[in-house]
């Protein structure tokens, strides 16, 4: 019957330690009053002045931006824009001039904004090959890239794809009066991408000769890591309405000064009513210009102060012991009664 | 029927009379009568000691409601297509015609090469893992492919390999197991010659030896033992857990022939495999003639032999045929409630995600709709393909196909709304709540040597909500470990002075060959009483006292075992039995000098007072539920035959002589009364002297009931009957059935706890009456209903009246502001009868609710699972039913969480339970604190879950908006399927084993800190909504702060959603971090591991060059925007949350989280309360 007696093990007894009984030492932090209120008055301390940096530095930044695609488009064609742009035979040199606000310190940069544009379609995004562009052995590695995967006589087209196809190719000459600003087209795409995404030995076949043109053509002598414009044109961006650099002007502009930007309209974004944009920015540590930031910041901050004060008021006009024990529920009824 | 325990009849009443009923089965039970006779045969007597056995041992076992459905099976007759022929000794062609199974047992479900597909076969049972599987699939689709290949299939397969890998090593233990079970070498006749062969090897029809202390390796039908009667013991504790022994026997026909001399063959006809355990029903052809088998010839798989030096048997069953094989079956499998709302609110977050596929499948139309003829040549469209030679649409299957097509494929982006990783990690927690229950030393039972058992593992949260404690009391409330307190003899009390013997040397021993024979148990002695017994002179007293102890030592079915010591000298002797009470009285006797020593089937042998006395046995008749008595007839030395009896009062009395001695029987009714009172169980003694022709009469009369074929049960009783009248009455005696340590405080918690405590019991009222005072349940403030009717027209009337005293007393209380519940209802069994599935179920179910406390007495086990019912179909607060017997097992398995007990009674119990434990007063750590833990913690993952998933989805929703509706997603898609599985997995699961909201010691001293659970108020519908809504919240800010920063930027779709999965995986961490209470080691490394984690994953898939986001956190994370980004994003999300949180923590506190404060805060509180108090006065 008895249990010791039967079994000669020893005894069953769990075995004591602080992890079994859960009894590991451990921290059990409460929010006290005046925890919550020196949490809320410190990001309120930190938020404020957070913001006003970010306005100033957003304020610091000169920024320039255009819209050229209803501009340049001459007026007999308003009415049918997609003729325009489609034909090879009409004049699609188009003449912006513009003020600088401010002094901008270069660099400049220069970017082209596009509106309504996704680059993030789905039919769009899967439409590449990332092996073609990186490997020349891999050029048939069109399956994703469908439409643009062959020619109709079934020779692959590198680099293939929608998203290299509809390639950007409006651009851009500045003039400072009728001197040039020599723009800087080195280094704008991302030095990873040109290492080892696109190869160095991967040339542009069979591009852009389609029935339908998308887009910009490609020198076959150039290996696509040199090819900077499509690097950049092909990291896809992540919003409809977005910018990619075209180059970096390395001279400084003063306030006041005129310059002119001759433009050759070719891409096409009229078929889908999107805008073109053209941006000088320069560039601090918050990036471009951007007073979202310092406006959220200081709304947090702001709301946290008050929310500090309210804190306060009712700590201090409706105070509760903490730990108190005549405010247990079983306790507070019996009072009551 | 052995289980003689008048006060409590329900338990053996079933199995006594499936017993009668089988064995009156076996119609070809040519049974030959003496088959034992009397050695000192002065008088020629001769009895048929094996009928009486066969019930014994068959008939003592409570059956368990699941066994109902075996034991139709056994009693059915066996006939010729349904029996399986063995032939003894003959393997061979015992195999011949059907290949019978080997003896080879796997436990184990998977071999190497069927363990993938059984193993996924079972898997993809689960509902769950069906959605994965289905989602999987539809991402294979070419027009749904939104995931690649590889992430679609990694959530589906981690599930899959982690509960794989589960299985494979639960599998691997039962292969090792299996392995050593099938090599246990056992000793098997070959060609006549006993042979050592490995367990798988055993044939059916071979016979085997089993020597003792061996288990046994099949199925056995014994064919003779060491034992010249051809009794075996066999203790079963690997089968039900009951250790007490058990006979079994050999048949006459084969006992005398030993195996190995004797040529044996046979044929035995029996039935096919079943699960039931207690029946067997077989014949035996031997030299010609059919012998019946039934239960007592079988000895089971796993059954081990005891003081019997070997038994020699023909294999039956073997391998999984084996009953014990058939018996292994899992835990009853119970949904948890909180399961149960979590079910409900995961249909409202699958209504989410269908409006939400809606939404983006219904844009996607209008989109296209409206860009109908740009799509053409939409650069980023293209809907022509200009590259053959016929232009055609490309990858356009119309309008309507493509709105489908977005619907499935937002199912596809959006399916981690519904948190199928939950119930993973849900199995995880419970497992990691499980090992801290059973390694809680607080619920280690010493004295029985057992740890806490988890039975069921998905009802651990519901030990936090329970109302209503249903507890049986025997066994439950009390130790169950009889100890005989008083006797009255012939109408004189025995309560007097006890004298306790310490160490060896006390108490009665005897001297056998130079060898002193003790008792195993010691037992406190009425002094008096002990020098009347000790005195022998032909006084009237003395003869009295004489027999009743006689009575006491034989009048019993308990098997004297002599087991040796440490001292070789001194040996001890157990008294195995199944019923508790008869060994308290077997030891009582023993302690006053009537010592029984020895029990074979034809004769007892008791030491009186140091003089060795043999009696023949010649019949006993068995306690049954009907006559509440047990009669054995002793030939004594002198050939004089006295039948004794011993019973319940209540029918005991009806069989006394009262004109013999009628002040005895009415002094003794007081003594009888008072000791009931105090809460003792009794028993009555009576005894008569056979004459000659008494006994003739009797014995005729037995034989011919016990070879009757039909309704042989009945003939017994009313030989029993007539043999049990105009008695003398001896005496009665008392046993105690002590409280458990502990039971009335744990009472006292349980009911401040607010917890209802009920108690069922097959006791009389007065015992269980008393039991509640001495157990706290009633005090004397308390008003007593007391509920005791014939007839269902009396029931009705009194609960009426019940009704209307107990709305008046509650009215009474509630104006005099007293303890509001001050009503008890005791109600017993037979007015139940006509209560309970009748219309005034209802009535009683609105008195009880009103009563502080219900009793119920003398109710039988189905009633004890009616009020069960009762309950928890009416209201939806949870029960627990806890109990340690047969009789409890409906109850436990009806109520929503079972306990059992592991005591005295048995294991059936504990087998039918979810949670098994070695006291009572294990229940207030196992609900309060346990329960409280397990159902906060469980109750805040859930939601937790639902949380972290939405907020993703919701997350992928708002940039859906932003891509033409074409369920791109920025996050890359590793990421999104690592999300619930690296990124943020383990803390939430950390928090749901680890965190504990108080400490135990508050928990404890504040029992009424469990009503949070009752009043579920961690987890309900308001919080889930409130959860949603800061889902929302946070969503909204995750996703817009950077969208709006970065509109109008060359971010890149890589970049911007390496900072959404960041700024989602820290706020995801973050908030689980704000609502840790205690933080330990390892609730700081899961938390902040997993945010190192994520972003050392990030930085890998980065550092991939064939993803689209090659080097895109390197970019990113220089940039000064990107780490504004995150802490404005954090702060914002967070801010609300934190506002409302402090809020409600100052404003309305609930009881967690002010004894939380105090907890903390007590200590300095009580150093510094003297000075503080005056310093406080002003302020109040």
């Amino acid at each position: 019957m008895d249990a010791s007696t039967r079994t000669r093990s020893s005894s069953k007894k769990p075995k004591y330690s602080r992890f079994t009984q859960q009894e590991l030492p451990a921290w059990k932090p409460i929010l006290t009053p005046k925890w919550v209120i020196t949490s809320f008055v410190t990001i309120a301390i930190l938020f404020t002045p957070a913001g006003l940096l970010c306005l100033w530095a957003s304020e610091h930044v000169v920024e320039i931006v255009d819209r050229y695609d209803d501009e340049c488009l001459p007026g007999t064609f308003s009415a049918n824009p997609e003729s325009y742009i489609q034909s090879k035979n009409t004049n699609k040199t188009c003449v912006r001039t513009l003020k600088v606000p401010r002094k901008m310190i270069a660099p400049i940069f220069i970017y082209y904004q596009l509106d309504n544009f996704y680059q993030n379609h789905r039919r769009y995004v899967k439409s590449r090959s990332d092996k073609q562009l990186r490997d020349p052995d891999d050029a048939d590695e069109t399956d994703d890239c469908k439409p643009i995967d062959h020619t109709i006589g079934d020779a692959p087209i590198v680099p293939c794809g929608l998203v290299a196809w509809s390639l950007f190719n409006d651009t851009y000459k500045f003039f400072k009066g009728n001197k040039v600003i020599d723009i800087d087209k080195k280094g704008i795409a991302w030095e990873s991408d040109k290492k080892y995404k696109f190869g160095s030995d991967v040339y542009p076949k069979n591009f852009q000769k389609g029935a339908l043109i998308g887009g910009g053509e490609l020198d076959e002598s150039k290996p696509l890591s040199e090819q900077e414009d499509l690097i950049v044109w092909m990291k896809n961006s992540a919003l409809p309405t977005f910018r990619k650099l075209y180059g970096k002007i390395n001279t400084d502009l003063e306030a006041n000064e005129t310059i002119t930007v001759v433009i050759q309209n070719n891409y096409n974004t009229y078929v889908f009513g999107g805008e073109k944009k053209v941006a000088l920015s320069t560039a601090n540590w918050i990036g471009g210009k951007n007073d979202f930031f310092g406006i959220t910041f200081l709304t947090v901050g702001g709301v946290c102060f008050l929310v500090a004060i309210n804190f306060i008021v009712l700590y201090v006009l409706k105070p509760r012991p903490l730990g108190d024990p005549t405010h247990l529920s079983w306790n507070r009824n019996q009072g009551a009664q | 029927m052995t289980s003689n325990r008048p006060s409590l009849p329900t338990p053996g009443s079933t199995g006594s009379d499936l017993s009668s009923s089988t064995s009156s089965n076996n119609s070809d039970n040519n049974q030959i009568p003496n088959l034992h006779s009397l050695q000192n045969s002065s008088s020629q007597l001769s009895i048929k000691s094996n009928s009486w056995r066969a019930s014994v041992n068959f008939g003592s076992k409570g059956v368990s409601v699941a066994d109902s459905e075996g034991f139709s099976i056994s009693r059915r007759e066996i006939n010729e297509d349904d029996a399986r022929l063995v032939y003894v000794n003959d393997p061979l062609k015992t195999n011949e015609t059907f290949e019978f199974c080997g003896n080879s047992i796997r436990t184990g479900k998977y071999s190497v090469f069927t363990f993938l597909p059984r193993n996924l076969f079972e898997q993809f049972h689960r509902v769950a893992y069906m959605y994965f599987l289905i989602i999987a699939i539809l991402n294979q689709l070419p027009q749904l492919a939104v995931f690649g290949r590889g992430a679609s299939i990694l959530p589906l397969a981690s599930v899959l390999f982690v509960t794989a890998v589960k299985d494979a090593y639960e599998d691997w233990r039962r292969h090792k197991a299996d392995k050593i079970e099938n090599n246990r070498l056992s000793s098997v006749l070959v060609n006549d010659q006993f042979q050592h062969k490995r367990s798988k090897d055993i044939q059916v029809g071979e016979i085997v030896k089993v020597s003792a202390d061996e288990t046994i390796p099949c199925d056995i039908v014994v064919l003779c033992t060491s034992d010249p009667t051809g009794v075996a013991y066999v203790q079963t504790i690997n089968l039900d857990g009951e250790s007490n022994l058990k006979t079994r026997y050999a048949k006459q026909e084969t006992l005398s022939r030993v195996p190995g001399k004797d040529v044996i063959s046979g044929l035995i006809k029996c039935e096919k495999p079943n699960r039931n355990i207690y029946g067997f029903q077989a014949n035996m052809e031997v030299d010609g003639k059919r012998v019946s088998l039934g239960p007592s010839n079988i000895i089971l798989r796993g059954c081990v032999i005891k003081n019997t030096d070997w038994a020699v048997g023909v294999a039956v069953y073997a391998g999984r045929e084996t009953k014990a094989m058939l018996n292994n079956s899992g835990a009853p499998s119970k949904r948890s409630r909180l399961e149960t709302h979590m079910n409900r609110e995961i249909i409202l977050l699958s209504f989410f995600l269908v409006t939400l596929c809606i939404i983006v499948s219904a844009c996607a139309g209008f989109w296209l709709r409206r860009h109908q003829d740009e799509l053409d040549i939409m650069p980023f469209y293209r809907r022509k393909d200009y590259s053959k030679e016929q232009v055609e649409n490309y990858n356009y299957y119309g309008l309507g196909m493509e709105i489908f097509f977005s619907f499935l494929m937002s199912v596809i982006v959006f399916q981690i709304m519904i948190p199928i990783s939950l119930y993973i990690s849900m199995e995880l927690v419970r497992v990691g709540q499980a090992y801290f229950m059973i390694r809680d030393d607080k619920m280690f039972d010493a004295a029985s040597n057992t740890r806490f058992q988890c039975r069921a593992l998905n009802i651990n949260e519901d030990l936090g909500q329970i109302k209503y404690v249903f507890s049986d009391k025997t066994g439950t409330l009390t130790e169950n470990k009889m100890e005989f307190q008083f006797a009255s003899i012939s109408g004189v009390d025995y309560s007097g002075e006890k004298i306790e013997f310490y160490g060896e040397q006390g108490g009665y021993n005897i001297q056998v060959d130079g060898q002193v024979w003790r008792p195993k148990m010691k037992v406190q002695v009425d002094s008096k009483l002990l020098k009347l017994s000790k005195t022998r002179n032909d006084t009237k007293s003395s003869k009295e006292i004489y027999d009743f102890f006689l009575a006491l030592a034989a009048c019993n079915t308990i098997v004297p075992i002599v087991v040796n010591t440490s001292n070789p000298n001194e040996k001890l002797i157990d008294y195995q039995g199944e019923s508790p009470d008869e060994q308290a009285l077997v030891y009582a006797a023993a302690a006053y000098g009537f010592m029984l020593i020895e029990r074979t089937s034809g004769h007892i042998v008791i030491d009186i007072q140091g003089e060795r006395q043999r009696f023949n046995v010649l019949g006993m008749h068995e306690f049954d539920s009907d006559r509440k008595r047990m009669s054995v007839i002793l030939g004594y030395p002198d050939s004089t035959v006295k039948v004794f009896v011993k019973g319940a009062d209540t029918t005991m009395f009806k069989v006394i002589d009262e004109s013999l001695n009628l002040s005895v029987v009415k002094s003794t009714e007081n003594h009888l009364h008072s000791y009931s009172s105090i809460g003792l169980r009794t028993l009555v003694v009576g005894m008569r002297a056979l004459s000659i022709a008494e006994f003739d009469t009797w014995q005729t009369s037995y034989e011919i009931a016990s070879t009757a074929l039909m309704g042989r049960a009945g003939l017994l009783r009313k030989v029993a009957v007539n043999i049990e009248n105009n008695l003398s009455l001896l005496g009665a005696s008392a046993i105690e059935d002590r409280l458990q340590k502990g039971v009335p405080e744990a009472i006292e918690s349980l009911r401040k706890a607010g917890i209802k405590v009920w108690v069922l019991t097959g006791d009389k009222q007065e015992t269980a009456i008393s039991i509640g005072y001495s157990s706290k349940l009633l005090t004397s403030k308390m008003m007593q209903i007391i509920i005791n009717n014939n007839s269902k027209m009396s029931c009705k009337k009194s609960l009426e009246d019940a009704l209307v005293t107990s709305r008046k007393l509650i009215n009474v209380t509630r104006a005099s502001e007293d303890d509001a519940s001050s009503v008890a209802l005791i109600i017993d069994g037979t007015s139940l009868v006509y209560i309970l599935d009748s219309e005034l179920e209802e009535q009683l179910f609105e008195l009880a609710s009103k009563c502080a406390v219900v009793l119920c007495c003398r109710v039988a086990p189905l009633q004890k699972a009616g009020i069960v019912a009762l309950i928890k179909n009416r209201t939806d607060d949870m029960t627990l039913a806890i109990g340690d017997g047969a009789n409890d097992v409906s109850m436990i398995q009806m109520a929503d969480v079972g306990v059992g007990i592991s005591g005295q009674e048995g294991r059936q119990a504990v087998m039918a339970s979810d949670f098994a434990m070695g006291q009572f007063r294990f229940l207030v750590p196992l609900m309060l604190v346990h329960g409280h833990w397990n159902y906060q913690r469980m109750a805040y993952m859930i939601l937790y879950n639902f949380y972290r998933n939405a907020l993703f989805v919701f997350i992928l929703f708002w940039y859906v908006l932003y891509t033409g509706f074409t369920l791109t997603t920025s996050i890359t898609e590793w990421s999104s399927v690592l999300y619930s599985v690296i990124y943020t997995a383990i803390p939430t699961i950390v928090v749901g084993i680890l965190d504990k909201d108080l400490s135990r010691k508050s928990l404890m001293t504040y029992p009424q800190l469990y009503g949070s659970g009752q009043r579920k108020e961690s987890y309900n519908a308001k919080l889930f909504w409130v959860t949603m809504v800061d889902t929302l919240w946070q969503s909204v800010v995750v996703f817009f702060i950077p969208l709006l920063a970065f509109w109008e930027s060359d971010i890149d779709s890589s970049s911007l959603g390496d900072l959404w999965t960041l700024a989602v995986v820290f706020i995801v961490n973050i908030h689980l971090a704000m609502d840790v209470i205690r933080w330990t080691w390892i609730s700081h490394a899961s938390i902040w591991g997993s945010i190192i984690a994520t972003c050392i994953c990030v930085i890998i898939i980065d550092a991939i060059p064939a993803l689209p986001g090659y080097w895109a956190i390197f970019n990113l994370a220089s940039s000064g925007l990107f780490w504004i980004c995150l802490l404005g994003i954090l702060i914002a999300s967070m801010i609300p949350r934190f506002i409302v949180k402090m809020f409600m923590q100052h404003c309305k506190p609930c009881d967690r989280q002010i004894a939380r404060e105090a907890e903390k805060f007590q200590n300095a509180m009580e150093i510094t309360r003297n000075g503080e108090i005056e310093m406080n006065l002003p302020h109040r």
